[in-house]
């Protein structure tokens, strides 16, 4: 991990069984998006993106309630190892998603970390997230 | 998940990410104490504590209420909530994700 950013957030993994290759590709492929980045609420997904470090991508989710833009800007595109992008939508603002694909024999697991970015924008030295009172054990500071 | 302004969560999480900020906010789930009740249970200045302090206040996590010349200072776990909730939001909505993605590249594999 980034020693920059906290070292934990929400983490969820997976593993999976196919390459690391076509799992990374339907990450940055619009087309793929709009397949699985569609949670059971929304009724279709629109994706576009400009796949380089840099480059930004939108990925809009058309609820009943009306749509429900992401936006963010890739970071690290590094295939197929790991991807790193900002993550802003109404839920929220300001926060970065890294996915690592990690060789499993001929599968692949893969561990998204999802944080909140309070003051790495800045670019002073991040603060992350804690536990809510030890109830929550899968995220922590950066310190 | 409810609507909250995500700026108001960062100073939850900014608040919450310091050990002696987590003690005082532990020591307040017991009951309401005062200001230099707390303070003594820290080997730090009162000053240190009473920026702490005012860093719980601004990100809604503890209220003061003054009493005389006592300043009490009770929980306040409503923004704690929603902290939670956006975890388990995100922890849902990848898990989710993850299970379409594996469905999705698993059929366009049978496809080829």
């Amino acid at each position: 991990m980034n020693a920059a950013i906290s070292p934990a957030a929400v983490v969820v993994r997976r593993t999976i069984a196919a390459s690391a290759e076509d799992l990374f590709d339907a990450w940055l492929d619009p087309e793929a998006l709009v397949e699985w980045m569609r949670p059971g609420t929304i009724q279709r997904t629109e994706a576009r993106n400009d796949p380089r470090v840099g480059g930004k991508y939108e990925i809009i989710m058309h609820a009943d309630s009306g749509p429900i833009p992401h936006r963010g800007e890739y970071r690290v595109i590094d295939r197929p190892r790991r991807l790193v992008f900002t993550w802003n939508s109404k839920f929220a603002e300001n926060t970065l998603v890294t996915v690592d694909f990690l060789k499993r024999d001929s599968r692949t697991e893969i561990v998204i970390t999802h944080e909140q970015l309070p003051e790495a924008e800045l670019g002073s030295h991040t603060r992350g997230w804690t536990s809510a009172l030890e109830r929550l054990d899968t995220y922590g500071c950066g310190a | 998940m409810g609507e909250y302004q995500s700026s108001q969560l960062d100073g939850v999480f900014n608040a919450l990410c310091d050990p002696t900020r987590r003690a005082i906010l532990s020591r307040l789930t017991d009951n309401d104490a005062r200001v230099t009740e707390i303070a003594a249970q820290f080997p730090i200045s009162l000053n240190s504590i009473s920026k702490h302090i005012r860093m719980l206040e601004r990100a809604g996590l503890v209220t003061r209420t003054v009493q005389g010349r006592d300043h009490v200072l009770s929980l306040n776990a409503g923004p704690l909530a929603d902290a939670s909730e956006w975890i388990e939001h995100y922890r849902r909505f990848w898990e989710g994700r993850l299970a379409a993605l594996e469905k999705y590249v698993l059929n366009k594999r049978k496809r080829k």
